[in-house]
Formats: C-alpha cells, sequence, structure tokens
C-alpha cells in the first residue's frame, strides 16, 4: 500500500496507457497493479490509422496506432461499467485535437474513476499539428480548464519530444495539475529503402528509450507534486532505477507487448529492493476533504 | 502466461522452411490458432512471433516456420532439447463445419491449414487440397496431404508454365465445393478475392504483430467498414470482407 494523490493504491507499479486496453482482458493482472491508465480516449470514436501500425525497432517498437478508441460515449456506457468493477485504481487517459476536448471529456466522465492523466502529445489540430505539450501556454490552458471540471487527481502526461518537459511540467502544474507522467513516446521513424520512403512514423517506446526516460523522470525531480516515470521498464530493477530517479510510482508499457503478466513480475521483483527514500511530495496537493477511499 | 517448454524436435523440411515440436498438454488449439514465440531473451529482437499450431497430437504441437528475417532466423537457431518460451494459443478458432472444403495453400500458408486438415480428417470431414510454392522442393508434407486429402493438387512456378496455386483452380469445379479456406502470401490473398468464387472463401490472415493478444491495437485489418484486430478478432476472416488497401 502507498498513497499519492491523497489516495491509496496497492502498490507503485502502473500499467501505461495503450498497452492494456482497458484492463478487462488480463483481469488478475489488472487486480493487482496499483493503477490502470486506459487507452487514450478522445470526444468522439477513432477509427486509427492503417497499418503498418507497429514496426519493431533495435530493442523496442514504433507504433502508429492513431488513438483507435470508442470515443468517451460510449466508454462511458459500455466499458467503464465493467472496468468499476475491477480491484484497481482507474485513471482515464484523456486525449483530444483541440483544447476545448480535454475538459469535455474529463466532464463527462465526472467523478466515475480516480483520476485523469491528461495525454498532451497529440498534435493540436487547430495549432497545425504541434502537440499540445510542446506549447507551454497551450499546456497550461489545457490543464487549467480541464482544472476547472474535476477535483480528482490530474496528472498531466508529457511528451519529451522537440520540447523540455521541466519547462512545461512547471507550467501545468502551476495550472493545477496534481502529478506528472512521463515519458510518452519518442518521434521515431523507419525507412523503406525500396520504395524511398518512409514505412511508418509513430512513437517509438521499449526498452531503447529507457536511458532518456530515466534522465527526464530525474530532471523533473522535486516539483513537489508526484512523478509517474515510464519509458522502457522490463524488469524490477528498472522500476527501481525510477524510483530512485524521483518517481512515486512506474507505468510499464511496451513490456506487456512481451508478456501481458509482465507487471505482476516486476511486482515481485520490485519487493526485492529496499523502499525508496520517499519524497515529500508523495503528500499530495489533494485536500482532506476531497479524498477519495479505496474501495 | 509465458510458458517455458523444451524443443523435443527440430526438423528441416527444405533450407528455409523447419519445424519445431513442443508438448504442451493442457491446450485444446483450434485452427487458426496461434502462439507467440519468443525469439530473444535479451530485449533485441523485442518482440514475439506469432507461428500458427500446425499440428496438435496427443499434446505435442508442431510448428513449421519459414526463415523470413531475424527473428525467424534466430528461432532457426535453436535445437531439441533447448527452451523455448511460447505464449498462447491466442486467435479465434475455427469451427471445423462439416462442409465439402477446398483448403489452398500458397508457400508457408500451408502451416495452419495443415492443422485444419488434420482435425477435418480427424471429423471425416471430406476436403480437396491445392498447395503451391516457388519450387517443388518448398513444397512440404506432400505424402501426409496426399494421405489425409481426397484429392490434392501441387503446383510451382517451376513446372507447368509457371502454374500458380489460382492458376490450379481452373481446373477444379469450384461450384462443387461448400467452402474454401486460403492461406498464403497477402499477394495470393487479393488476387483470390479478385476472383469472386461462387463459394464462401475464408483467408487466414498473417501480419506483423504487437501484442498478438488483443491489448495494442497494433494488427489492424479493414473488415466490413471497420478496423478489426487480426490477433483477436480473427486471424481468420471471411474473404469478400477484407479490404486490403486500407
Ligand atoms: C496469425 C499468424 C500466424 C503465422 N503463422 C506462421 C507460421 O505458422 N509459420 C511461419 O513461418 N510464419 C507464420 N507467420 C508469419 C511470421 O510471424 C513472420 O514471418 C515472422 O514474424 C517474421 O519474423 P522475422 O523476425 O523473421 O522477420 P522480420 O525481421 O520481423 O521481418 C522481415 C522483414 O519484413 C519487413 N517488416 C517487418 N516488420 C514489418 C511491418 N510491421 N510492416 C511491414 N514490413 C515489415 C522488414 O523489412 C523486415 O526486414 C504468422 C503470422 C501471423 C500473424
Ligand atoms: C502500442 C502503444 C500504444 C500507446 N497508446 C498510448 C495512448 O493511447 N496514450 C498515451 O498517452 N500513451 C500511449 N502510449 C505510450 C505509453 O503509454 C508509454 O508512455 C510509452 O510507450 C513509454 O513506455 P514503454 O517504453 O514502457 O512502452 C502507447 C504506447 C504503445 C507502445
Ligand atoms: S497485435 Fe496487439 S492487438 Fe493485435
Amino acid at each position: 500500500m502507498m498513497k499519492l494523490f491523497g489516495i491509496t493504491f496497492k502498490n507503485r507499479v502502473f500499467i501505461a496507457s495503450g498497452v492494456f486496453g482497458f484492463g478487462l482482458k488480463y483481469k488478475k493482472v489488472s487486480n493487482r497493479v496499483g493503477a490502470i491508465f486506459t487507452k487514450g480516449i478522445t470526444l468522439e470514436p477513432r477509427k486509427g490509422n492503417a497499418p503498418p501500425r507497429v514496426f519493431e525497432t533495435a530493442s523496442g517498437l514504433i507504433n502508429w496506432v492513431g488513438l483507435e478508441n470508442p470515443g468517451v460515449e460510449k466508454f462511458c456506457k459500455d466499458i467503464l461499467p465493467k472496468m468499476k468493477k475491477l480491484r484497481t485504481r482507474i485513471f482515464v487517459n484523456v486525449a483530444g485535437s483541440e483544447v476545448i476536448d480535454y475538459e469535455r471529456i474529463v466532464e463527462r466522465i465526472g467523478g466515475q474513476v480516480d483520476g485523469f492523466e491528461l495525454n498532451i502529445s497529440c498534435p493540436n489540430v487547430k495549432k497545425g499539428g504541434v502537440a499540445f505539450g510542446q506549447d507551454p501556454k497551450i499546456a497550461a490552458s489545457v490543464v487549467a480548464r480541464a482544472r476547472t471540471k474535476t477535483k480528482l487527481p490530474l496528472i498531466v502526461k508529457l511528451t519529451p519530444n522537440f520540447c523540455d518537459p521541466l519547462r512545461i511540467a512547471k507550467v501545468c502544474i502551476g495550472a493545477g495539475a496534481d502529478g506528472i507522467s512521463l515519458i510518452n513516446t519518442l518521434y521515431g521513424m523507419v525507412y523503406d529503402i525500396e520504395r524511398k520512403k518512409p514505412l511508418i512514423t509513430g512513437g517509438l517506446s521499449g526498452p531503447a528509450i529507457k536511458p532518456f526516460a530515466l534522465y527526464c523522470v530525474n530532471r523533473l525531480r522535486g516539483l513537489g507534486v508526484p512523478i509517474i516515470g515510464m519509458g522502457g521498464i522490463m524488469t524490477g530493477q528498472d522500476a527501481y532505477e525510477f524510483l530512485l530517479a524521483g518517481a512515486s510510482a512506474v507505468a510499464i508499457g511496451s513490456a506487456i507487448l512481451r508478456d501481458p503478466y509482465a507487471p505482476l513480475q516486476i511486482i515481485k521483483e520490485l519487493k526485492k529492493y529496499p523502499p525508496p527514500p520517499s519524497s515529500p511530495s508523495e503528500r499530495g496537493r489533494i485536500k482532506e476533504g476531497e479524498k477519495k477511499e479505496y474501495k | 502466461m509465458v510458458r517455458r517448454v523444451t524443443i523435443k524436435k527440430k526438423e528441416w523440411f527444405t533450407d528455409d522452411i523447419f519445424g519445431l515440436e513442443i508438448y504442451l498438454p493442457d491446450i485444446d488449439p483450434q485452427p487458426g490458432q496461434f502462439f507467440q514465440v519468443r525469439v530473444s531473451t535479451t530485449y533485441d529482437p523485442f518482440l514475439n512471433r506469432p507461428i500458427s499450431v500446425a499440428s496438435y497430437k496427443g499434446g505435442t504441437m508442431l510448428m513449421i516456420i519459414r526463415v523470413l528475417g531475424r527473428g525467424t532466423k534466430i528461432l532457426s537457431q535453436k535445437e531439441a532439447g533447448e527452451d523455448l518460451r511460447v505464449l498462447g494459443p491466442f486467435g479465434k478458432g475455427l469451427r471445423v463445419k462439416k462442409k465439402k472444403s477446398l483448403l489452398i495453400a500458397g508457400g508457408i500458408g500451408v502451416a495452419p491449414l495443415l492443422f485444419l486438415a488434420q482435425k477435418m480428417h480427424g471429423k471425416r470431414i471430406e476436403f480437396d487440397f491445392v498447395y503451391g510454392a516457388k519450387r517443388e522442393k518448398d513444397l512440404i508434407k506432400k505424402s501426409h496431404i496426399l494421405q489425409i486429402a481426397k484429392h490434392a493438387i501441387f503446383v510451382t512456378e517451376q513446372d507447368r508454365g509457371k502454374m500458380t496455386v489460382l492458376g490450379a483452380l481452373d481446373m477444379l469445379d469450384v461450384e462443387s465445393y461448400d467452402i474454401a479456406y486460403a492461406c498464403g502470401p497477402k499477394t495470393m490473398l487479393i488476387e483470390l478475392q479478385k476472383l469472386n468464387l461462387p463459394i464462401p472463401v475464408y483467408a487466414f490472415c498473417e501480419d506483423f504483430l504487437g501484442c498478438g493478444c488483443g491489448l495494442c491495437l497494433g494488427c489492424a485489418i479493414m473488415y466490413k467498414g471497420e478496423y478489426k484486430r487480426i490477433c483477436e478478432d480473427g486471424p481468420v476472416f471471411e474473404l469478400k470482407g477484407i479490404s486490403f488497401d486500407e
């Protein structure tokens, strides 16, 4: 057990967004991790990108799934009722194509979950496809506006692409974010030498990005809010390194593509290490009265 | 759960197609189902490789693998007695129907169809088998197919004016079958779709997967107007519903 944002979690091992659907398939795993971050939810349904959507690269992969999801309405009607039966914390990964999308999704879902993770790595349609998270002003406005719609923990998931996550983290916290998660995937590309054009352009993940992810987490330590660290975590030792670098919890992503039960193994392995030095940020920013007790 | 099994037997069928036999007594795989095979205990190559069940009898499972790239090359270097890590079975199994069937295999696409044939043979369902490959020596398990199929036609691009599997269909009265099952390269499936056969055709689709078990949404196939998961909704789909270019 541990506490973040004023709520308790079974452990510090969470499941990252996009690699576990809605946690309804491997329930044994879902019920034993600290929290699940859902696949990114958008306002309208998205059918996702044309294949190929995944391409293996050195010690990792590039994905170009394209936020395929049923949209917030269907998510609330058909999926959330099932997710609520899981014995874990549920954070909805919120994705938008415009600033207003985020607050509308947060508002629609309301108090039915344990918190939100704002994925500001998506391309902002109105700003010509630049990610919300690359522009401090836009990032802050996404957070501030979502903040007005919920008292639940609001985590901001940062992109490390072409911007300094430290700068973005500071403005997001200023705008009311309760925590930071990072890193989202790195830009990546594979070339097709026969057709002389890219075979896939997307997000790079897996062990290949771990050193950079660790660096980013370490760079953001001490900001006073919990950090959920992720990027290439495959073992208990990897997870422990993130905790030492300043993360309060870790999220498992690509490891699940190799083994859906990977989080359980990581939880087991992590027990071998002494508890990480607790950070003051773990006291959280949620005020007593707003606490949501563990079911 | 990743299972650690020992390779019971390894056999080379051609210079680039080999078989691995493992013992997995507690499963009941169905045709079309596959296993995610761990290639490396290091992280490179990172992903597991999907390999179909080619035969399953008394707990012994056979996988037939063609060396294509890095992962299958590494698998081909494994020998009997060594460990193999597998997850599965995954995919929707095919419920074998008591119908007169035509099996159409191109190249390594024969692997899952051999298992389908084995099941049909066990249930005394009549089927014919058309099987093509580039060269005569690439045709594997010929005598086995001859034993269990009612009729079998083998074609190679070397003989009879470069006959292809689909060319061989001309020699058959396709309408006399109730159903057909096809597995082979994408180009073959696309050509087969264009033939617009007068009977339902089910295609076993092979592609590059991520997780292989419905979690990552990495394996999309446009089927009847929406993206489906190859690994979970398939890998067998009715051929006419597939849009190969989306
Ligand atoms: C359900 C299913 C069942 C299968 N059953 C069998 C079977 O029984 N026997 C068998 O031999 N094979 C089977 N396959 C195919 C087998 O999984 C692949 O041949 C294998 O994964 C190739 O791995 P590799 O490492 O050898 O090739 P890789 O090195 O991964 O790929 C070879 C080449 O293909 C290209 N490539 C790689 N990834 C992609 C991508 N995402 N998009 C486009 N091009 C890419 C690259 O240029 C690469 O050099 C099956 C596939 C599926 C989906
Ligand atoms: C197939 C796939 C889909 C993903 N989908 C999402 C998503 O919908 N929203 C999101 O914020 N991150 C998504 N991610 C990013 C992961 O949550 C994670 O931040 C990243 O992969 C780094 O961790 P890893 O190296 O352990 O995978 C996805 C990653 C992968 C591999
Ligand atoms: S490969 Fe992950 S969903 Fe099919």
